[in-house]
């Protein structure tokens, strides 16, 4: 398949990448650009946890093209921290022991801090909602929602 | 325990920032220069012989740098026991499983390595396949293995006391069958390996693992490489539940193909390769017969249960004693049969998964709640009165040397409410009690201990070095926390080195629930061992006694007198100058009776120590739909005693969503004879995050004589007694009992619709 050079604005920085067009966000994020923080767990769009932010919305990278990402603001949890200060998610997926094996970590942070900018005090029941589409089989959710609850405001 | 900083503290785990910040790096993560790509040809048939592989054509492919099959293995089987090698890695002779491996390709890429494989032919003579262990059992049914008559794999046989008398003194006695499907580990990261190899013959190895020197040890043996070449390297871990600890043929096959092509190989598999050609959790048929006295004393168990193996053998033995173990570790059991038989069939392989053997324990808890109803006794009160205590012995010969199960049974009745809600509450909403206890470590030989040491740098700092691994649930932040405590040092002055077979020191890695009690142990000895030698050197100092010393914020001060100390730093260079560098070291072996075999010799002292649990869960039963919904759950959990409460939370709450939601009421396989319908995440339900229940986790701290600083297990709780729990409060919300897990709607209406016609 014949590639193309495409361009791409991931964590505020530019980039050009040669991409074949049937090559996934996730692949070129991982593969090309050496940011794994985005986790392949299913391919499928099942399981959330190549999730990014895409203009501010969680996307499932496994599920974008990579072209389909030119021209809009992609965010990876590698982004999220800036001038050595973690930002206050990932602060409080710390604090409140919200991440065990970890693999989940970077989508659930992602997805947690676009939900809390458009819903900064939310229901419990909402913010179990807006991590519905991430699986996570460690924790059984609950510190994850209290790290969630206790970002709630701050943002 | 006034005088900890740290341990017995809710600590931020050391790991956390890395997993937070996208830096912690898993297998698949990893790329080395000249790296190829793995792929593996699979079978596609249950049962086949193999006549012939040509792999020319793929040899021949631009970018292909290594094809390998069975040919390149001499045959060479594996199992974790002596009696048990009944696999190939890269199968030779016969395919036994729809997704076994047949051959592998590491190219330049992963297209070339997939379009290599549709080159490979393989001719295959298909063979009659079985699969279910009933149907494998009968006469005349196609034999999976040459060894195996019958297809029986492994036949653990207990019998304790007298078991017929036990039955005609009991003044109730009751039979029940309780039946489960295949369900699965399902970790968030799939299954991955990478290899590396050099001109002088070393082996490196990246995998997500539960146990580098048992992987290092038994690719050593198939490779017969010496051990000092095989070098399992730490790596984040995605989740292991059980299911990241034997041997698998993907690391066996990436090393071959590494060796071959002289370069890297990377060998990701899809969902499905993980779901199908790993492990998954066995399947069971459970008859279980109880006796006892009208007081509810358990007189007489017999039990038998066949499990559905898959095409070899794994952990059989260990599989197939387990459920059993955990029943005798729970409660008095003065007369009982066990016969455990772990059957072949040409289906995936079976391994030990956190909530194995649910309708084994389910249906031991959900049996004792009907005896309890028809003697008119309520449920806490029928496990208290046969519940362990410290000082028992359980039926094949444990000593308990810690418990907490009725203080557990106690707080959680307590603390749900269950007095004023167990059979008051209105039709389709119900409370329902589950416990276990469960063995902390078991007989591993060598591998059944762990060693540790710990060395200073001129500055203060510290590094442990230890074989402990953490597949996620936080072993190594739990080491550095009981290091820096013992050193009076801050976690983040305490390096960690962990889990590589090269450089740590053997250790039973995060499997049997040994982490707490064994690898923390030689951790604790080896920062007690090196404060010894600290205070040794500062007591010349400061002109003082060792017994007058303490550690404290990286100083050395007398008690009494807590200004006069000196900097550690000062003490550790001073060490160094008088030629007695400061080196801690520890290690810890428990104390069980390594002549106990699994199925040769079952009696003895099982495990160190003991944990215990008890649960209570709540649930709405939708009678119209047939849809139960989990809404509270209070479990209290024997720890020994929490290093770090907020772990042992997680633990917990994880294993609401493993062994409760996940086990009891969502997660199985469907089949079209062996070829597995829902090999992907769309299609096996996991809990999510709106299926869980309000969880109320309570700290049970029996403080184990033996545990360090009297800890024991965190893990293994609800993933092995919500299965009871759900069962009873499913029964005390719309009065049916369902025999068969998971507990799907299906099977909720149709128990419902058959009641209603009786």
């Amino acid at each position: 398949m014949e590639k193309r050079l495409i361009h791409l604005s991931v964590n505020g920085d530019e980039y050009d990448v040669v991409v074949r067009p049937n090559q996934t966000l996730l692949e070129v994020l991982r593969e090309d650009l050496e940011l794994t923080g985005a986790k392949e767990g299913c391919g499928e769009g099942a399981c959330g946890t190549c999730t990014v932010l895409l203009e501010g919305k969680p996307v499932r990278s496994c599920l974008t093209l990579a072209v389909e990402a030119q021209g809009k603001q992609i965010e990876t949890v590698e982004g999220l921290a800036s001038d050595g200060e973690l930002h206050p998610v990932q602060k409080a997926f710390i604090e409140h022991g919200a991440i065990q094996c970890g693999f989940c970590t970077p989508a659930m942070i992602l997805t947690t801090k676009a939900f809390l900018e458009e819903n900064p005090n939310p229901s419990e029941g909402e913010a179990r909602r807006a991590i519905s589409g991430v699986v996570c089989r460690c924790t059984g959710y609950a510190k994850i929602v209290a790290a969630m609850m206790a970002t709630a405001g701050e943002l | 325990m006034a005088e900890h900083t740290l341990v017995g503290h809710r600590v931020p785990r050391i790991d956390s920032l890395d997993k937070a910040t996208g830096q912690a790096r898993y297998t698949a993560d990893l790329t080395l220069p000249r790296m190829l790509y793995g792929k593996v040809l699979r079978s596609p048939h249950a049962h086949a012989r193999i006549l012939n592989i040509d792999a020319s054509k793929a040899e021949r492919l631009r970018g292909v740098k290594a094809v390998v099959t069975g040919r390149d293995t001499a045959g060479v089987r594996w199992g974790v026991f002596r009696y048990t090698r009944d696999q190939q890695l890269l199968t030779g002779d016969k395919v036994r499983y729809i997704g076994e491996d047949v051959a592998a390709v590491a190219a330049e890429d992963e297209e070339t390595a997939m379009e290599a494989l549709e080159l490979i032919e393989v001719d295959y003579e298909v063979l009659p396949a079985v699969f279910g262990p009933l149907e494998a059992m009968q006469e005349g049914a196609p034999q999976i293995h040459d060894h195996a008559e019958n297809n029986i794999n492994i036949h653990v046989p207990i019998e304790v006391g007298d078991v017929e008398k036990g039955f005609k003194k009991s003044y109730h006695v009751r039979e029940d069958r309780f039946v489960d499907s295949e369900y699965t580990y399902c970790q968030t990261e799939p299954y991955a390996v990478l290899v590396n190899c050099d001109l002088s013959g070393n082996l490196e190895i990246w995998t997500p693992n539960a146990s580098p020197h048992t992987k290092a040890k038994a690719l050593s043996n198939l490779l017969e490489m010496p051990l000092t070449k095989v070098k399992v390297r730490r790596i984040c871990t995605g989740g292991a539940f059980g299911g990241r600890s034997d041997i698998f043929p993907g690391e066996f096959i990436a090393a071959l193909m590494a060796l071959k092509a002289a370069r890297p190989v990377k060998l990701v598999y899809t969902r499905e390769e993980s779901f199908t050609s790993v492990r998954q959790a066995h399947s069971m048929i459970v008859d279980l017969k109880t006796g006892v006295r009208k007081d509810g004393t358990l007189l007489a168990n017999e039990i038998k249960v066949i499990m559905d193996g898959g095409a070899y053998s794994s952990t059989g033995p260990i599989a197939t004693s387990v459920p059993f173990l955990v029943w005798e570790e729970t409660y008095r059991l003065p007369n009982v049969r066990f016969n455990g038989y772990r059957v072949y069939t040409n289906k995936p392989v079976r391994g030990m998964y956190r909530c194995h053997g649910r309708a084994f324990l389910g249906g031991l808890g959900m049996q004792l709640d009907m005896i309890a109803e028809e003697l008119g006794i309520d449920p806490v009160e029928m496990r208290l009165r046969n519940a362990l205590r410290t000082g028992d012995t359980q039926a094949t010969g444990s000593k308990i040397i810690s418990c907490g199960l009725s203080e557990a049974l106690q707080q959680a009745a307590e603390k749900s409410g269950w007095k004023e809600k167990r059979g008051k509450l209105p039709f389709g909403k119900g409370i329902g009690m589950g416990a276990n206890g469960m063995m902390v470590g078991f007989p591993m030989g060598i591998r059944g201990g762990s060693s540790a040491m710990i060395k200073f740098n001129e500055d203060g700092g510290a590094t442990l070095i230890s074989g402990v691994v953490d597949t996620g649930s936080g072993n190594d932040s739990m080491v550095v926390q009981i290091a820096a405590d013992v050193l009076g040092l801050k976690m983040e002055d305490v390096n960690l080195v962990s889990a590589d077979s090269e450089i740590t020191p053997l250790d039973q890695g995060a499997y049997s629930q040994a982490a707490a009690f064994v690898s923390a142990n030689a951790a604790m000895a080896a920062a007690i061992d090196a404060r010894e030698q600290i205070l040794n050197i500062a007591s010349d100092m400061l002109d003082a006694t060792v017994e007058e010393l303490g550690l404290r914020d990286g100083y050395v001060y007398m008690k009494e007198r807590p200004e006069r100390n000196i900097w550690m730093g000062k003490a550790i260079r001073k060490a160094l100058m008088d030629d007695t560098p400061i080196m801690g070291r520890g290690s810890y072996m428990p104390k069980i009776d390594q002549t106990r075999e699994w199925v040769s010799n079952p009696k003895g002292q099982q495990a160190g120590t003991f944990s215990f649990g008890a649960v209570v869960a709540e649930v709405e039963v939708d009678a119209e739909t047939g849809q139960v919904r989990v809404s509270n759950v209070t479990g209290a959990h024997d720890c020994g005693f929490a290093i770090n409460p907020m772990a042992v939370e997680g633990q917990l709450e994880g294993s609401v969503a493993s062994g409760g939601v996940g086990a009891t009421l969502l997660e199985e396989h469907y089949w079209d004879g062996g070829q597995m319908l829902n090999a992907s995440m769309l299609e096996y339900k996991v809990p999510l995050s709106v299926d869980m229940p309000q969880i109320t986790p309570i700290i049970v701290e029996s403080m184990d004589p033996e545990g360090p600083f009297g800890a024991k297990e965190a893990g293994l709780w609800g993933s092995m007694n919500m299965f009871q729990a759900i069962g009873n409060a499913i029964y005390d919300a719309v009065g049916v009992w369902i025999k068969d897990f998971p507990i799907t709607p299906d099977k909720v209406l149709a128990a419902l619709e058959e009641r209603n016609r009786d």
